[in-house]
C-alpha cells in the first residue's frame, strides 16, 4: 500500500506515492535522485544521512518518507545559493572540515542546525551539536575550525548588513 | 588580463603553489553534495546485486543449489564460485582467494552466491531460496588454536596454518644483550581493528555484450589491481575492462587490494548482459575487513646504563584471518620497521602470520609497524624509567645520523626526529611539567616512522613507479591525467600544486582527471603513502616536459634561443625588458604542428632504496625516504570509572617538505586521532568467528566528544628525492599515539598496560589488581 | 535501496485513532521518533504489518505543568525536555537522562515515550538477520538458546533506556491508554524483570503521559551513565539519584538503575538510611547495595564485572554530589 504524501523538499513542494515502508534516504536517493545524502552505517550509526526536518536535524536513515507528509525538509542540496557555497560550506571548504568528504553532507546539515539555533557557539557546544555525526579522517580538528569560521563569516556578513 | 591591458613586467612573478596552505581542489563539490561516490550512480535498469554469506567458519562445500533462485521472476543472474576462472589475491604469489567460495569456505560471511534482480525483495527473496550443503570443518580463531599440534589446514600449501613466517638476525644480538645494563622483556596485545571508512563498499558493474566491453565503477585504492583481478577472474582480456574510480569515502588500507564486491558485481553483469549495483552494509563492510590484525608482541631490548640500545629480540605472531591478503607483507613490514626507527645494530626477529577462520586481514593505514611501535617504545619506556633516565634522553641517545643505511639496509637520506623531539618537549612543557601533574593525571612520550611508497612494487611489470600525463590543448586549459586515485587524502590538490608550481601557474588553471582506465595512464594505487612521492615526482617530470615544450615554442616565436626565454607562468618573455608573450600565445605557438600537446613524466627509485638482502624478503620496508613523528600525550583518569579523557596531544611530524600545510595538518591529526580510537575505544570481536561488533555502536569509533586537541607542528627535513624535499605525510603519526598514551597511563598510575585498546573496563582491572597486590603487600609487612 | 519487512503505515491523529487502528491490525507497533525501532525493522528484529506512526498526535507532544506536577507527553522529544527550565529546575535527573541518550540528532526525534518503553538490548539480539540465523538465533528471539547464558532460560537482555531510572527516582507515573480506556500507573509498574517481555502492558496499551509529582527535595536529582564513547553509546551502567535531607541526615534517598538488569531497577533497602549521616560509611555501602543489586550480564562488549563496578562508584559520588549541595 502506497501513502500519499505532500511536503517541501528544498523549498519546493512536491506531492509523492511512497510506499509505507520506505526509508526517507531511499527517497530521496534512489527515487527524486538527490545523492548528496549518504548511507554510512545500518541505522542511526554514523550521521551521514542528516537532513534538516522543520529546521531540526533528523537521521533520514531512521524515517520513513511517508512519515513526512506535511513536513519541511532541507538537504544539502539545498544551501548553495546562486551557485555559491554557503557560510558552512565554505568553512568545511577552505578549513579542510572535509577530506574524504563522505561524512561530509551530514556534518554540514548538522552543523546547519547548530548554528541556526546558536549563532555563536563556543567549542564546547559546537562538540554537543556535532555528537551525533562521525567522522574517519579528520580527527575533528578541522571540522571544529570548519564550524568556527563559518559562525564568523556569517556575523560578519550580518553586522555589515 | 585582457587584450587591451599591457602586461606590466615587473607585476609578472610565477605563481607560488608549494608550501602554501590551500583547501583541496575538489573540495566544493564534496561540500556541497554534489561529488559523486560508487553508489550515487543511478543507472536506470541497474540491477540490485547482493551476497549470500557463509554461516559458518569452516566447512567443505556439498552443493550449492541455485536453481530455484534462478527461476524466481525478477531475478536476472546467478552466480556462483563456477562462474571464475581464477583466484584473487594483491600478491602474485599468493592468490587463494576466490570471489565466490568453491570448494571450501573458510570464514563466517565468506560469499557462497551472488544474484542481481530488479529489487532488493526480489533479491533478497532468491537468496533465500538458494540451498547451501555444507559439512563443517574444525574451526580456529585465535592464532595459537590455528598452529596447535594436529590441525585442520585452512589451505592445502600451508599444513600447519602459518602463512608465512620471517626471521632474520643482525648484527650480534646475544653479545648486546651480554653488555647491556638492563634486559627487559615484555608481552604486548593489540586488538584486531578495522578501518570503518565512512562509506561503505560499493561497486556497479555494466557490460556491453554486444561489444564484450565491461565498465566498472569501484569503491577502491587500488583500480589498477581490480582491472588485473577482473582479467584474472573472469578470463576478459584486460583490454576490454574499463575500470573508474569515484569519488572515495575514506580507504585507510580498507581498499588496498581487489575485494569481492568488484568482482561479483561484474560477474553478475556479464551474466546478465546488463548493469547490477552491489551496495555493501556497513555490517558486509565489516565482513570484507582487511584490517589491521590482532597481534601478540613479545620484546626483548638490551640498554646500557646512559641509554643506548645494545640489542632487540622480537617474537611477533599476527591472527590474519583466512586469507593470504597482504599478510606476508604486513608480517615483513613488522620485522623491517621494529627497529629502524633507531641507529640499532644488533636485532633478531621472528614473526608469523597464522591463518585463521576469521575474515582476512589487510593492509591498515601505518601498516605492520603500529603494534610493533607500541611494543617497542612502551617498553623503551619502561627502562628508561627503570634506569632513572629522562624518556627523551633515552631517545636521543638512539637517533640514526643521516644520511645512513641502517642495519638492515634501510636507505634514510633526512631524518627529522630529532626537531620532532626538541619541539614536542618544548611545546609540552615536558620539562617544567613530567612528574609535577595532579595525581591521576600524566604525559607520555612516543616516536614512530613510516614508509614513502615501497620502492619494488608488487606487481614487477617493468614499468616506471609512476606515470602522468599533461595535456594542453587549444583552449589553453592544462588536464592532470593520472591514475593515483583520490581518496578524500588530497591527492589530487598535492599533484595539481606539483604541476602548478613548475609552471608558475595558478593551480585554478589547472584541472585534473583520475582513475578511469580508458583516459588516464595507469597507476598503482593509493596505498603504503606512495602517491605524493612517486606520482609528485611524476608530475613534476610531466611539468617540467611540458615546460620545456612551452619554452621552445615562446622561443621560437620570439626568435630566441630557449634558453634565454624566462617562464614567469603567465608570460614568457626574453630578458627583463622584454613585454614577452602570455601564456596563451605561448599555446598557440607550441601546438603549431604538433596539435594537442600530451606532456609524459616518470618516476622511478634508485636500486640504493630497495631495502638490501639480507634475509629473506628484507625489500619490504625499502623506502626512498622516511617520515618521522614525536608525539606528547597528557591525560586525566577518572578514579571511580577508569575513564581516560586525553587533554592534548603534540605532535611533530617530519614530512620533508610540506607541500600544502593545511593538507599535512589534517593528515597528522586524521593519524594522530585514528590511533587514539585503536588505543583506547576501537576493536573487532568475534563470537565462534561471526563478528560481534559489526556496526557502528559496538565498533566504537572516536566522537567529536573524547576527541582531544591536537596542536600539530611540521618538520621539513628535505628529502633530496623527495618532490619539492616531501615526504610522507598521512600514516607516521599514527602509531606513536599508543604507546604515547600508555606511557602517560604509566606516569599517572605507574601502571603498565601491554593490551589494547585500554577501554575503561580492562584499566579498572589492572587498577584493582594493583591496590590488591600493595594491600597484600602491606599485610604481608605487618604479618612480617 | 534497505531491505524493509513490508508493512502499511499508519498515521493517526489522535490518541484514540492511535489505539484503535493497533488493536484492529495485526502485527501493528507504535512508533515514535523511530531512533530504536526502526533500526530493529530494518534488521529484520522487528517484522511489524503496521507501523503505528505516532508523530501527528498533538497531544503526546504537550508539556503542562499544574499544582500536582509536570506531565510530559510522550511524544515530546528528549531535546525538549532536556531543555525544558522547569524539568532542569525541580527534575535534573531527567533532564540530564534525555540529554545522555545517544547523540544529539538522536535526541532531537527521540522522545520520551520511546526511551521509557526501549526495547532490551543484548550483543546476540541487536543484529542483522544474516547473523542472528547464522548464530541459530537466541531466546530473545526465533531461538531456542541464550548465548549470554547457555542453558538459561531466562533472557538477560538489558533495559538500557536513560530516562527510566531519572523517573522512577522522582517517584513518576504514567497513563497507559488501551482499548479499554486510560489508567494511570507507578512508572515502576510497567516493568517486569525478563529481557523477552520486560514491559508490563496490557495489549495494545500505548503509553501516553509520564507523570513527574513535584519533588519534595530541596535539592534537584542528578544522573550519570558509563559509556566508552562521550556520545551515541547506550548506557554500559547508568544510575540516577534523589535525596531529601535534612540537616546533615538523610530523610530519604532514591536511587534507580538502568542497563544492568533486563528493566530499570529501583534500589531496595535504602529506607534503612533515613536519619542516618551520609557519611563515608553509609556511601560505601549504598556502593555496596548498588552493586548487589545490579546485575549486568554478557550483553554488551565490555565486562559485566566493571559495569557492577562502575555503577557503585556512579551511585556513590552521585549521592555525595547531591549531599555536598545541600
Amino acid at each position: 500500500m502506497k501513502n500519499f504524501i505532500s511536503m517541501t523538499l528544498n523549498g519546493r513542494q512536491r506531492d509523492d506515492a511512497v510506499p509505507g515502508n520506505m526509508l526517507l534516504v531511499d527517497f530521496l536517493r534512489e527515487t527524486v535522485g538527490m545523492t548528496g545524502t549518504k548511507i554510512g552505517c545500518d541505522g542511526g550509526e554514523c550521521g551521514c544521512c542528516t537532513v534538516l526536518i522543520a529546521g531540526k536535524p533528523r537521521h533520514a536513515c531512521l524515517t520513513l518518507a511517508a512519515s513526512c507528509d506535511g513536513t519541511d525538509i532541507e538537504t544539502i542540496e539545498s544551501l548553495e545559493t546562486g551557485g555559491r557555497l554557503s557560510a558552512i560550506q565554505r568553512g568545511f571548504h577552505e578549513k579542510l572540515g572535509a577530506q574524504c568528504g563522505f561524512c561530509t553532507p551530514g556534518m554540514v546539515m548538522a552543523a546547519e542546525g547548530l548554528l541556526r539555533e546558536n549563532a555563536n557557539p563556543s567549542e564546547d557546544e559546537i562538540r554537543q551539536g556535532m555528537a551525533a555525526n562521525i567522522c574517519r579522517c579528520t580527527g575533528y580538528v578541522k571540522i571544529i575550525e570548519s564550524v568556527q569560521a563559518a559562525a564568523e563569516e556569517i556575523a560578519s556578513k550580518e553586522s555589515a548588513a | 588580463m585582457n587584450e587591451t591591458t599591457p602586461i606590466d613586467p615587473e607585476k609578472i612573478e610565477p605563481v607560488k603553489s608549494i608550501g602554501v596552505p590551500m583547501p583541496l581542489v575538489d573540495g566544493p563539490e564534496k561540500v556541497s553534495g554534489k561529488a559523486n561516490y560508487t553508489a550515487d550512480f543511478l543507472e536506470h535498469g541497474a540491477l540490485v546485486g547482493r551476497i549470500l554469506r557463509s554461516p559458518v567458519a569452516h566447512a567443505e562445500i556439498l552443493s550449492i543449489d541455485t536453481s530455484a533462485a534462478e527461476t524466481l521472476p525478477g531475478v536476472e543472474a546467478v552466480a556462483t564460485g563456477a562462474d571464475f576462472v581464477g583466484q584473487f589475491g594483491v600478491l602474485p604469489i599468493a592468490r587463494t582467494e576466490w570471489p565466490i567460495a568453491r570448494d571450501r569456505v573458510r570464514y563466517r560471511g565468506e560469499p557462497i552466491a551472488a544474484v542481481a534482480a530488479i529489487d532488493v525483495e526480489t533479491a533478497q527473496k532468491a537468496l533465500d531460496l538458494i540451498e547451501f550443503e555444507y559439512v563443517e570443518l574444525p574451526a580456529y580463531f585465535t592464532a595459537e588454536d590455528a598452529i596447535a599440534e594436529g590441525v585442520t589446514p585452512l589451505h592445502e600449501k600451508r599444513p600447519n596454518n602459518v602463512e608465512r613466517h620471517v626471521d632474520y638476525d643482525l648484527g650480534e644480538v646475544d653479545k648486546g644483550f651480554e653488555e647491556a645494563e638492563l634486559v627487559c622483556e615484555g608481552t604486548y596485545d593489540c586488538a584486531e581493528v578495522c578501518q570503518v571508512q565512512t562509506e561503505p563498499h560499493a561497486a556497479m558493474a555494466a557490460y556491453d555484450g554486444e561489444r564484450d566491453r565491461l565498465t566498472v565503477h569501484a569503491s577502491t585504492q587500488v583500480p589498477y589491481y581490480v582491472h588485473l583481478m577482473l582479467e584474472q577472474t573472469l578470463g576478459m582480456p584486460k583490454s576490454r575492462i574499463r575500470v573508474i574510480k569515484p569519488h572515495i569515502g575514506g580507504g585507510f588500507g580498507s581498499r588496498t587490494e581487489c575485494l569481492h564486491v568488484e568482482l561479483i558485481a561484474s560477474a553478475l553483469a556479464r551474466k546478465c548482459n546488463g548493469t547490477v549495483r552491489i551496495i555493501l552494509s556497513r555490517e558486509e563492510t565489516f565482513v570484507t575487513h582487511r584490517g589491521r590484525p590482532e597481534q601478540n608482541t613479545t620484546l626483548k631490548m638490551g640498554m646500557s646504563k646512559d641509554g643506548r640500545i645494545t640489542a632487540v629480540d622480537t617474537t611477533t605472531t599476527q591472527r590474519g584471518g583466512a586469507y593470504a591478503g597482504y599478510g606476508t607483507v604486513t608480517i615483513l613490514y613488522s620485522g623491517s620497521m621494529v627497529f629502524a626507527l633507531y641507529d640499532i645494530q644488533n636485532a633478531r626477529y621472528n614473526g608469523y602470520r597464522v591463518l585463521t577462520n576469521t575474515p582476512p586481514c589487510g593492509a591498515f593505514r601505518g601498516h605492520g609497524t603500529v603494534n610493533v611501535r607500541f611494543a617497542f617504545e612502551s617498553l623503551m619506556d619502561e627502562m628508561a624509567t627503570k634506569l632513572g633516565l629522562d624518556p627523551f634522553e633515552v631517545r636521543r641517545k638512539n637517533l640514526l645520523k643521516a644520511p645512513t643505511f641502517t642495519a638492515n639496509d634501510l636507505m634514510v637520506n633526512s631524518y627529522g626526529l630529532p626537531e620532532c623531539l626538541d619541539i614536542v618537549e618544548k611545546a609540552s612543557g615536558w620539562k617544567d611539567r613530567k612528574g609535577k601533574l595532579a595525581p591521576f593525571r600524566g604525559l607520555g612520550i612516543a616516536c614512530s616512522h613510516y614508509v614513502s611508497g615501497a620502492s619494488k612494487p608488487v606487481n614487477w611489470t617493468g614499468e616506471p613507479h609512476a606515470t602522468v600525463n599533461i595535456k594542453l590543448d587549444f583552449d589553453g586549459s592544462l588536464t592532470i591525467l593520472t591514475g593515483a586515485p583520490e581518496i578524500g587524502q588530497g591527492s589530487s590538490t598535492i599533484l595539481t600544486q606539483c604541476v602548478a608550481e613548475v609552471l608558475g601557474l595558478d593551480v585554478t588553471r589547472i584541472r585534473i582527471l583520475t582513475s578511469d582506465s580508458l583516459v588516464t595512464p595507469k597507476d598503482n594505487g593509493a596505498y603504503s603513502s606512495r602517491v605524493t612521492y612517486m606520482v609528485g615526482n611524476a608530475a613534476i617530470d610531466a611539468a617540467t616536459n611540458l615546460k620545456a615544450i612551452l619554452v621552445e615554442a615562446a622561443a621560437r616565436k620570439m626568435d630566441v634561443q630557449p634558453e634565454d626565454v624566462e617562464c614567469l607562468g603567465e608570460v614568457y618573455r626574453a630578458g627583463s625588458q622584454d613585454q614577452g608573450l602570455t601564456f596563451e600565445e605561448v599555446v598557440v605557438a607550441a601546438l603549431e604542428g604538433t596539435g594537442t600537446i600530451t606532456a609524459r613524466g616518470n618516476f622511478d627509485t634508485i636500486p640504493e632504496s630497495w631495502g638490501g638482502d639480507k634475509y629473506r624478503g628484507a625489500a619490504i620496508g625499502g623506502s626512498m625516504a622516511f617520515s618521522y613523528a614525536a608525539q606528547v600525550v597528557e591525560i586525566e583518569i577518572d578514579p571511580d570509572t577508569a575513564d581516560i579523557r586525553v587533554e592534548k596531544v603534540w605532535v611533530a611530524h617530519d614530512c620533508g617538505k610540506a607541500l600544502n600545510p593545511l593538507a599535512v595538518e589534517g593528515q597528522i591529526e586524521g593519524s594522530v586521532w585514528m590511533g587514539m580510537g585503536q588505543a583506547m575505544t576501537e576493536e573487532t570481536r568475534y563470537h565462534k568467528g561471526l563478528g560481534i561488533t559489526g556496526n557502528m555502536l559496538d565498533y566504537r569509533v572516536p566522537t567529536i566528544i573524547e576527541s582531544p586537541p591536537i596542536e600539530t607542528h611540521i618538520v621539513e627535513s628535505i628529502d633530496p628525492h623527495g618532490p619539492f624535499g616531501a615526504k610522507e605525510a598521512g600514516e607516521a603519526s599514527l602509531a606513536g599515539f599508543l604507546p604515547a598514551l600508555t606511557n602517560a597511563i604509566a606516569d599517572a598510575l605507574d601502571i603498565r598496560v601491554s593490551e589494547l585498546p585500554i577501554t575503561p573496563d580492562r584499566l579498572m582491572e589492572i587498577m584493582e589488581e594493583k591496590k590488591k597486590a600493595a594491600r597484600k603487600n602491606a599485610d604481608q609487612k605487618v604479618s612480617a | 535501496m534497505e531491505l524493509m519487512p513490508d508493512f502499511v503505515l499508519h498515521r493517526p491523529t489522535s490518541i484514540e485513532e492511535a489505539v484503535k487502528l493497533r488493536n484492529e491490525t495485526d502485527g501493528a507497533l507504535y512508533v515514535a521518533g523511530g531512533t530504536d525501532m526502526i533500526v530493529n525493522v530494518r534488521r529484520g528484529i522487528e517484522q511489524p504489518a503496521a507501523l503505528i506512526d505516532l508523530s501527528v498526535v498533538s497531544e503526546l507532544r504537550e508539556i503542562v505543568e499544574d499544582d500536582e506536577g509536570l506531565h510530559i507527553g510522550a511524544g515530546v522529544t528528549l531535546e525538549t525536555v532536556s531543555q525544558d527550565t522547569r524539568v532542569l529546575k525541580h527534575f535534573t535527573a531527567v533532564a540530564e537522562a534525555a540529554a545522555a541518550v545517544a547523540g544529539p540528532t538522536h535526541q532531537a526525534y527521540g522522545t520520551v515515550g520511546g526511551n521509557l518503553c526501549l526495547d532490551t538490548r543484548c550483543l546476540f539480539y541487536n543484529q542483522s538477520e544474516w547473523w542472528r540465523k547464522s548464530n541459530d538465533y537466541c531466546l530473545k528471539k526465533n531461538g531456542t538458546v541464550c548465548h549470554v547464558a547457555p542453558g538459561g532460560k531466562h533472557c538477560f537482555a538489558a533495559f538500557s533506556g536513560d530516562v527510566a531510572p531519572a523517573a522512577l527516582v522522582h517517584n513518576a507515573e504514567v497513563d497507559l491508554v488501551g482499548p479499554n480506556g486510560r489508567r494511570r500507573v507507578p512508572l515502576a509498574d510497567i516493568y517486569h524483570n525478563d529481557g523477552m517481555d520486560h514491559l508490563a502492558f496490557e495489549p495494545g496499551e500505548l503509553l501516553a503521559v509520564l507523570h513527574l509529582p513535584k519533588s519534595e527535595a530541596s535539592m534537584p536529582s542528578a544522573y550519570e551513565k558509563a559509556r566508552v564513547r562521550g556520545s551515541i553509546d547506550f548506557p554500559l551502567a547508568g544510575a540516577a539519584v534523589w535525596v531529601k535531607q535534612s540537616g546533615d541526615k538523610i530523610e530519604e534517598l532514591r536511587i534507580a538503575l538502568t542497563a544492568v538488569n533486563p528493566y530499570p531497577h529501583l534500589i531496595k533497602g535504602l529506607e534503612k538510611f533515613s536519619g542516618t549521616e551520609l557519611n563515608d560509611g553509609a556511601l560505601d555501602e549504598i556502593a555496596e547495595m548498588v552493586q548487589s543489586q545490579a546485575k549486568p550480564m554478557l550483553t554488551t562488549t565490555v565486562k559485566p564485572w566493571y559495569r557492577r563496578r562502575v555503577i557503585g562508584a556512579i551511585a556513590r559520588r552521585l549521592t555525595k554530589q547531591l549531599s555536598n549541595t545541600t
